[in-house]
């Protein structure tokens, strides 16, 4: 299993003794370059060309998220697996009115799937199950338009969120969601969870020959590789929900892991630091797979989502996208 | 997998030795490294190490921790 590193704190990477290593002003630490699949830098990092080539020999992708937590980019080595027929045939399925919106209708299903999901065990929750149920239940037969579709799934996550406020500690009371930026702590955390699961699905991409930018759900001219924006759909509600629950209900993330200005809200290095360790580890968790007949990490469920992509895309097995059984 | 790798190696030879460990593993002690690792790069890291050590002088140790999968 390749790691993941998450830096948080600031300093310099450099290429030493034909390994990485990553230097603070009070400490030096050396990093297994072998095990290493992708790094997320949240601190002020400096480095040079010499251990970006390094870098890119072993295929790692570096993300840089700016000073608020914010995704600005990735740099990625020169991509290995390039398969120009993948390619075209991913673009035939986005050409194709009827196929692409059986595609994208896959995506929004997995994620009403999974926020059901994260709902049914909790009995506050309950209407707003039933909420959700009847208005996917009705909404989901008469979608002839993609954005028909987005705004059934709209609709849908609204009421997810507002469930939100029923078992949550009320220190976390959200009016609506909110983006860019979040005004309130559990607006932040599910702003800055969904960044890193965007850039998580991302990297598992980038190892397989999808083409990241011909995406299905969102449109593909939304500037963004929005591949992985669809994919994450499905991800969202099963890992970072899950994940945001567990920290406010244990109270291991409270009021002061945020810094709070005039009109925005964001956490601070401690929170982040809670809360990505959290992430990793209900990332690496694993699950039995029916099919394989091994375990099989919630990354590697990312992964399995890309390759049943490619199989549907050449004619192999028609796509059903992740619904968590267990 | 787990692994603790240990090693005694002659003094011209260390520097080398620990730099091929560092790739892989973490260090913990002078001499000592420990970390998660696949068996294929494993082996990938032994055959670096071979080829660095003198078989009658020098010892590497490898132990292999094997914990229940974790859940």
């Amino acid at each position: 299993m390749q790691k993941t590193l998450y830096i948080t704190s600031n300093g310099r990477l450099r290429r030493k003794d034909n390994t990485l290593y990553f230097e603070t002003e009070t400490e030096k630490r050396s990093i297994d370059i072998e095990n290493i699949e992708q790094i997320h830098i949240f601190g002020e990092v400096d480095l040079n060309t010499k251990a970006l080539n390094y870098i890119s020999q072993y295929g790692i992708i570096l993300h840089f998220y700016n000073y608020y937590g914010f995704y600005a980019g990735s740099f990625m080595p020169r991509k290995k697996n390039v398969s120009g027929d993948v390619v075209v045939r991913q673009a035939l399925h986005y050409l194709d009115r009827e196929k692409r919106i059986f595609l994208a209708y896959c995506f929004v299903e997995s994620a009403v799937y999974h926020m059901m999901r994260n709902l049914r065990e909790r009995k506050e929750a309950e209407a707003f199950l039933n909420a959700i149920e009847d208005e996917w239940e009705n909404g989901r037969f008469n979608i002839s338009s993609i954005s028909e579709l987005m705004g059934l799934e709209g609709r849908v996550r609204n009421i997810y969120y507002s469930s939100f406020n029923q078992f949550l500690p009320e220190d976390f009371y959200m009016e609506k969601r909110e983006k860019r930026p979040p005004t309130n702590p559990i607006n932040a955390l599910i702003s800055f969870g969904n960044s890193l699961i965007y850039s998580t699905v991302l990297t598992e991409i980038y190892h397989t020959q999808l083409d990241p930018s011909i995406s299905f759900l969102h449109e593909p001219s939304e500037k963004r590789f929005s591949l992985s924006l669809d994919i994450s759909e499905i991800f969202k509600p099963l890992v970072v929900d899950s994940v945001i629950f567990k920290l406010l209900n244990n109270r291991q993330i409270t009021l002061e892991h945020f810094d709070e200005d005039l009109n925005y809200c964001y956490l601070n290095q401690e929170g982040r630091r809670i809360f990505i360790n959290e992430l990793r580890n209900k990332l690496e968790t694993t699950v039995r797979h029916r099919q394989l007949n091994r375990n099989v990490s919630y990354k590697g469920y990312i992964r399995l989502e890309c390759y049943k992509l490619i199989k549907h895309f050449i004619g192999d097995q028609v796509y059903s996208p992740l619904k968590a059984w267990w | 997998m787990f692994v603790i790798v240990t090693y005694d190696v002659n003094e011209k030879r260390v520097n080398k030795v620990r730099k091929i460990l560092k790739k892989y593993l973490t260090w913990v002690q002078n001499s000592v490294f420990e970390g998660e690792i696949t068996y294929g790069k494993l082996e990938k890291c032994k055959r670096e190490l071979f080829s660095v050590i003198e078989k009658d002088e020098d010892s590497v140790y490898f132990y292999e921790h094997s914990c229940n999968e974790r859940k």
